[in-house]
């Protein structure tokens, strides 16, 4: 347990190095969240919907403020994947599941609390309607938070579950970049999967993209209403056991089968 | 014609080079083809839940859709080495080779790129142009076709102008600058949707800096017969030219840069 956490520590470090490269990033990000709130006001002026506007634009905020937590991935597992020097990693006396867990979970927490905070700061100052909401009770906020840390558990054995497809395939390009539109839909990052069609909400919001941040983000909006929640973070629970479970078991039978490529 | 016809030469050979794993190109085409048909989701959805935007119906919205995807990933298709290859030859010093060349350095920038996984983006763009303006029922004149022809070619040319601004900077900063990717991609988010639904900040902002609603808004608008801010005819050929002006001040700028340029050294 010690070793991972240290693996998690060093990793932490290591993404805070760049902090001015992450500066240009943000306001991009900044500036696509003013762009997407700016056309929902749009559609909104003339066709009132349930849901708020003001929750819609705290959703896009929350989005555009975790995204990094969505798509970061570990180029040097890439890279060893590719060159064969995964077979280094063999001869580590840790779990080589848990020791790329640990290095992507602090790769997620760190870059996207880095760009999330000041993003989410910025959004706090917007006029009504524009920025952030506060959350309606105090509930919302702390089923919210856990909320998220168990979407992050989630989104890290998702990443790895992909992993365990590129060590078979050897080309990340065709598997991520599939896997990363499914992410990007179905988890509310293109559009807020509080405005698909009320009937397909109902399947989307079982699936595990809809844990990672939809989840999180509606109870803290108070979509989600505290009685909900328990229901919520069992369904995110559940998902959470059932993707580690299934990513461990890929990486194991990778491990057997595993081939080193070259030199 | 020497400069067209080595441009040519050097694109049919990329495509030879790119067709040499074909697995691998089929997938990443699938994978392209998956993408923007998920943009093309995200349109419909809006329209199913939200029915118009302002004055413009559904059938308006995906035909401008179309015609932003088809003139993006035109440029993406044609212009990869100055879209996406500059800046890594920048930091690699590959650079350097072409300054030995007795070519002008745009020339063969465009010459060492192409991308021809985007034909599927283009396919669905085509796609959604074709659904967009039977939706909205438009009656194709010579006129029309005329316009939405010159729309895309300026816009190209836009897109192109754009991208080159990234290659600018980065000569002189050496590291790729995300920050242009506000007015590239960020314009490409933005005006997949008509421009007058949008506050006046971001108006002017694609209207005059990065006219993207003088390339593709005017034209479209009047092919959909609602002219745009009700502008007579003549504009809508007109104001597409800025994709040519931006791309020729562009390239002006770019020559000039390129003397500042100092290898990395590698």
């Amino acid at each position: 347990m010690k070793a991972y956490l240290t693996v998690f520590r060093m990793r932490n470090r290591m993404e805070l190095q760049y902090r001015g490269a992450v500066i240009g990033g943000i306001i991009c990000q900044m500036f696509f969240g003013l762009i997407l709130i700016a056309l929902y006001r749009a559609l909104y002026a003339g066709n009132p919907q349930a849901i708020p506007i003001e929750h819609v634009s705290c959703y896009v905020w929350m989005q555009q403020a975790f995204f990094r937590m969505l798509v970061a991935t570990d180029p040097d597992l890439l890279d060893k994947i590719r060159s064969g020097n995964i077979s280094y990693d063999l001869c580590r006396p840790v779990d080589m599941y848990w020791f790329y867990y640990a290095r992507i979970m602090a790769q997620k927490l760190m870059g996207s609390l880095m760009r999330g905070i000041p993003m989410l700061v910025f959004a706090a100052i917007l006029p009504k309607g524009w920025g952030v909401t506060t959350p309606t009770t105090f509930c919302g906020l702390i089923t919210g938070l856990v909320g998220l840390f168990l979407g992050l558990v989630c989104m890290c054995a998702l990443e790895n579950i992909t992993m365990a497809f590129t060590m078979r395939t050897l080309d990340p390009r065709g598997m991520q970049s599939l896997m990363n539109l499914l992410m990007v839909t179905m988890s509310g990052n293109l559009l807020p999967l509080t405005l698909f069609p009320d009937s397909w909400q109902k399947v989307i919001t079982m699936l595990p993209y809809a844990q990672l941040l939809d989840g999180p983000i509606r109870l803290y909006t108070g979509e989600y209403v505290p009685a909900d929640a328990p229901r919520i973070l069992l369904v995110q629970g559940i998902w959470a056991v059932a993707l580690i479970i299934t990513g461990y078991a890929m990486w194991n039978a990778n491990r057997k089968r595993i081939i080193v490529q070259g030199g | 014609m020497n400069t067209i016809h080595l441009y040519l030469r050097s694109m049919a050979m990329l495509l030879k080079s790119h067709l040499q794993y074909p697995t691998s190109f089929f997938m990443q085409t699938l994978a392209q083809l998956v993408m923007e048909g998920g943009e093309l989701m995200v349109v419909i959805l809006v329209v199913d839940r939200f029915e118009n935007l302002g004055r413009w119906a559904g059938g308006n919205l995906y035909f401008f859709f179309g015609l932003m995807s088809v003139s993006f990933y035109l440029t993406e298709l044609f212009g990869r080495g100055i879209t996406g290859d500059f800046p890594s030859m920048v930091r690699t010093g590959k650079l350097d080779t072409l300054l030995l060349r007795p070519r002008g350095i745009l020339t063969q920038v465009f010459c060492s790129g192409m991308d021809p996984r985007r034909i599927t983006c283009i396919g669905v763009g085509v796609a959604a142009l074709v659904m967009g303006s039977i939706k909205s029922g438009v009656e194709w004149s010579f006129l029309k076709a005329l316009a939405l022809c010159e729309s895309i070619v300026m816009s190209c040319l836009l897109i192109l102008g754009l991208f080159m601004i990234e290659g600018i900077l980065c000569i002189h900063s050496v590291k790729s600058v995300e920050l242009v990717n506000a007015i590239t991609y960020g314009g490409r988010s933005a005006c997949q949707y008509p421009i007058d639904v949008f506050p006046r900040p971001l108006r002017i902002l694609f209207s005059v800096v990065a006219p993207f609603a003088m390339t593709m808004h005017v034209p479209a608008a009047y092919i959909l017969g609602k002219p745009l801010y009700g502008w007579p005819l003549w504009t809508v050929f007109v104001t597409p030219l800025s994709g040519v002006v931006v791309f020729f001040i562009m390239t002006i700028l770019f020559n000039k840069g390129i003397k500042f340029y100092r290898s990395t050294g590698s």
